[in-house]
């Protein structure tokens, strides 16, 4: 008897339909498993078998054939167990088919317990998009598979759940709802999957959040990061260690403003895909701006994407939020030159022989880090122990083109302890947040939703108008230091967010002055070669 | 071939130092005659006499066979300055820098690119100091650099990274004229990152200067040797930061052995970038450096030249001040009290970050004040 059921696959951030053909003839006892799988999904068999036995079904002696639909797209993955194991249900006459067209999604253990699978929304978007109004996919992604509009989703434990709600209320659904509580030697069961992600987050879960109450000294370089943050600028912090740069970089995700409704959508979906859906808020969707900060071991896919299952990268999971590279001439280069095409585009493409896929990745740069190898090049107090040219070569692991899309540079020394004891308490985070957000309200409103770091040149004329002394002031430092047209008009985005955060319409003399102080490789990339 | 020319492509043999050429030349009697021996028996005859007295050849077997290669083309050489743009002064030349005749012997031959009066102008002084100093030294040495520009002296160093190339980029500021003595022939000219710096020290009046024939590659060897031409090339010598065994120290020690004044810049006791200077000024009869009106009293220098534009008279530093705006003063008068990252500008002028940086762009652009590593400090008019 031949059985059809529908799921899904993920490609890239999307879904695409699946068709699953189980035929259960006469002959020996078999089960193959064609349309080209991965290993994960040629495993399939064996789970579906110990789910299917384990769930009061019998496990027909007969050949089974399972045909993934369409044959000559490659899947991966353990998505497909549930549809496959309520396949073989029904084509062996354990079930009658009830009405209505189901999808499934899930995975099985040998239980018979339906375990979550990453991808889950944009799949159940996809199923809807085709027509599917009733999807059944595992308990624990239910949240995420009702944030599509327009479909029944409906969230089940264990196969006999799914199987009974193919039969239908009408439907002889034989099976004995007894699924064995599976005996548990490894402790309490966790999901898997859900909520620890699988790079990079043990380190951002590291990084725990600082108030900038508790950041003394570094009025610079608060500064600095308030004018980055406010005008989605990329920043580069230089200093030795404890100067206090990880410091600072750890009271961003306090800074941040929450996620707008689409933006919030759009991270749900990665975050999905990359199966690292925690708990989010009532309405299910994750409303803060993603902070990461990959360890500078991370490798190339990590940190762009990519892996055989061109699964997203941290690149990706930083989508319109803030990507940190704690001590980034440490981080492989090639994996750093490959940020260079987010940071120009707002997305990565992983291309592969046999096709490619794309993910945003619109993130906000925050690097930092030392000097040189030892950490104390040009410190007042410690000589720098580097061999003769070496803080040179240091440096320049970095590469150019990846330094010059970085509008603000900044260099830290290590704050006075007599400050550190004894100066007075700076500003929190929630007024220097209240000041962000007005900032970027600003920004937002005027350049159509644009944050200044992301003007195009052609816009700069008309959001930066330049009071008379301005566009002086502005066209002497351009003289004074030859600076190109992509100079002037970088300086012109930060001068125009700092004169946002400061509230005004026009841009002054003061914020030109000051936007070109902001970027001050000075000592690190160009003055170092020079003196 | 003119003596001048065979002194020149004698003094290009590698290998061939101020002793091999001084033997050279006593026992044929010139350069030309030493060239032609050498393409004959009479080398041979000499090398074997010599050892029979010494019982060490007076050169050794590789630097036998570049005498003769030499020997057998002579012009070469010559064509290889020619090719490079280079001038060359030897000690025939009437005009060969006559601080460097003090040295004994004088080098055979100095290559060079750009200005080479500037050598023999009325004030030169060197300023050496360790290739890793602190932030401080580094704005000593631009300090210090800037001063002795603005008094019209010649400011020599060995264009090293560290103090001399802050030396070197701070008298370039001031638009004054600097030499830089490199350790290897022209081919090899010092750490590539100077490379601007250098271009822009012969550009602007200065010039960079050779013992060494073009293709000779800087070795570990040369740069002390370089060190006894910086120190001939000062009518005083000034040394900012020397740890211990820096190379500055030996510039330090030609400059006392040539009985030039050495000035050394004294540090915290206990300091890592000051031990070796320290120790110097113990051992030596060195003086300390107590300020930049006392060093230009001490050193006799002239006044300060006035400012080349005549609408800008040399005012005091108060003065200058009042002509800044209300916070340019404020960051201004913090910057005269010593050097200080914008952190620091931040905390101690109470004033907002923005304001404060604004404040610094325009000292900058003024030419009053000048980064140092991740500091800034006062410069051009208001440096003292």
């Amino acid at each position: 008897m031949l059985a059809t059921l529908v799921t899904a696959v993920i490609n890239g951030l999307r879904g695409e339909l699946v068709r699953v053909e189980i035929d259960v003839a006469p002959g020996l006892p078999v089960c193959h498993i064609v349309g080209l799988p991965d290993t994960a999904l040629s495993e399939a068999r064996e789970r579906v078998r110990g789910a299917i036995r384990n769930s009061g079904f019998v496990y027909p002696m007969s050949r089974i054939t399972v045909n993934l639909a369409p044959a000559d797209r490659r899947k991966r993955g353990s998505a497909y167990d549930l549809a496959i194991a309520v396949g073989i249900v029904v084509a062996s006459g354990q079930i009658r088919r009830g009405g209505g067209s189901w999808a499934l999604l899930g995975e099985l253990s040998l239980s018979g317990t339906v375990e979550p699978i990453p991808g889950v929304l944009p799949m159940v978007a996809t199923l809807s998009r085709q027509g599917y109004r009733r999807v059944i996919v595992p308990a624990a992604n239910l949240a995420e598979a009702k944030l599509v509009s327009g479909v029944e989703a409906i969230g089940v434990d264990g196969l006999d759940d799914a199987a009974r709600l193919v039969a239908g209320p009408r439907g002889r659904a034989a099976g004995r709802a007894a699924r064995r509580i599976p005996v548990e030697l490894s402790g309490p069961r966790t999901s898997t999957r859900h909520g620890t992600g699988r790079h990079g987050t043990a380190l951002a879960a590291q990084l725990e959040p600082v108030d900038l109450v508790d950041v003394r000294g570094q009025g610079h370089a608060r500064w600095a990061l308030e004018v980055a943050l406010a005008g989605g600028h990329n920043l580069l912090m230089v200093g030795p260690p404890g100067a206090g740069k990880t410091l600072l970089a750890r009271t961003i995700p306090g800074l941040l403003p929450p996620l707008d409704d689409d933006e919030a959508l759009e991270l749900t979906v990665i975050e999905s895909v990359a199966g690292m859906l925690p708990a989010h808020g009532d309405d299910g969707l994750r409303r803060e701006r993603p902070f990461r900060a990959p360890h500078h071991t991370s490798s190339y896919a990590a940190l762009v994407g990519g892996g055989p299952a061109l699964l997203p990268g941290e690149a990706t999971l930083a989508h319109h939020g803030v990507l940190f590279l704690d001590e980034l001439a440490e981080f492989d280069r090639p994996a750093l030159d490959a940020l260079r095409q987010p940071l120009e585009e707002g997305v990565v493409t992983i291309a592969r022989a046999n096709g490619h896929v794309r993910y945003p990745a619109r993130f906000q740069l925050v690097a930092a880090m030392n000097p040189c190898r030892c950490g104390y090049y040009n410190d007042d107090r410690r000589p720098c122990k580097c061999p003769k040219g070496d803080p040179d070569r240091y440096v320049r692991r970095v590469s150019g083109p990846l330094i010059d899309r970085i509008d603000l540079q900044i260099e830290m020394s290590r704050v006075p302890s007599d400050t550190l004891l004894r100066g007075p308490t700076p500003e929190s985070s929630a007024e220097v947040r209240r000041r962000i957000s007005a900032a970027r309200a600003i920004a937002l409103k005027r350049n159509d939703g644009r944050s200044n770091a992301r003007l195009a040149a052609t816009a700069l004329a008309y959001a930066c108008h330049l009071d008379s002394e301005a566009d002086g002031t502005l066209a002497e430092l351009g003289d004074m230091y030859h600076l190109t047209a992509r100079s002037l008009h970088r300086m012109l985005r930060v001068a125009r967010t700092i004169a946002d955060l400061a509230g005004h319409d026009a841009v002054t003399k003061v914020d030109v002055l000051s936007a070109h102080n902001l970027r001050d490789p000075g000592a690190l990339f160009q003055n170092r070669l020079a003196a | 071939m003119d003596e001048r020319s065979a002194w020149i492509a004698l003094a290009s043999v590698d290998g061939v130092g101020e002793t091999i050429f001084g033997q050279l030349l006593a026992e044929f009697g010139s350069a030309s005659s030493a060239l032609a021996a050498a393409n004959d028996v009479r080398i041979d005859n000499w090398v074997k006499r010599r050892r029979a007295l010494d019982a060490r050849p007076p050169i050794n077997g590789p630097t036998l066979g570049a005498l003769r290669s030499v020997a057998a083309n002579p012009r070469a050489p010559l064509d290889d300055i020619a090719e490079r743009g280079l001038w060359t002064l030897t000690p025939l030349d009437a005009h060969y820098p006559r601080r460097l005749r003090d040295l004994d012997p004088p080098p055979a031959v100095i290559n060079g690119l750009g200005d080479a009066t500037i050598l023999d102008r009325a004030h030169a002084v060197a300023v050496v100091g360790t290739r890793t100093p602190t932030a401080a030294g580094r704005a000593l040495a631009s300090r210090v650099a800037t001063r002795l520009a603005e008094s019209g002296a010649v400011v020599v160093s060995g264009l090293a990274i560290g103090i001399d190339g802050a030396a070197h980029a701070a008298v370039l500021a001031q638009g004054g004229a600097t030499v830089g003595v490199i350790g290897g022939g022209h081919d090899h000219p010092g750490p590539r990152a100077h490379q601007r710096l250098r271009a822009e020290v012969v550009a602007k009046g200065g010039a960079v200067i050779s013992e060494y024939h073009p293709a000779v590659p800087a070795k570990l060897g040369t740069f002390p040797r370089r060190n006894r031409i910086i120190a001939a090339l000062g009518d005083a010598t000034i040394v900012v930061e020397a740890p211990v065994r820096s190379g500055a120290l030996i510039t330090a020690r030609q400059a006392a052995e040539l009985g030039r004044p050495v000035l050394v810049a004294p540090g915290r006791i206990g300091d890592w970038a000051v031990a070796g200077s320290l120790t110097f000024l113990r051992e030596s009869p060195a003086h300390v450096l107590v300020g930049l009106d006392e060093m230009v009293e001490d050193l006799g220098l002239l006044e300060p030249v006035p400012e080349a534009d005549p609408d800008e008279p040399k005012l005091p530093i108060d003065a200058l001040v009042a002509m800044l705006g209300a916070t340019e003063q404020v960051v201004a008068r913090r910057l005269l009290r010593g050097p200080a990252v914008l952190d620091v500008l931040v905390a101690d002028t109470e004033l907002p970050p923005a304001v404060v940086s604004s404040a610094v762009t325009i000292l900058l652009m003024r030419g009053w004040a000048q980064s140092v590593g991740p500091a800034y400090t006062t410069a051009g008019a208001l440096a003292r």
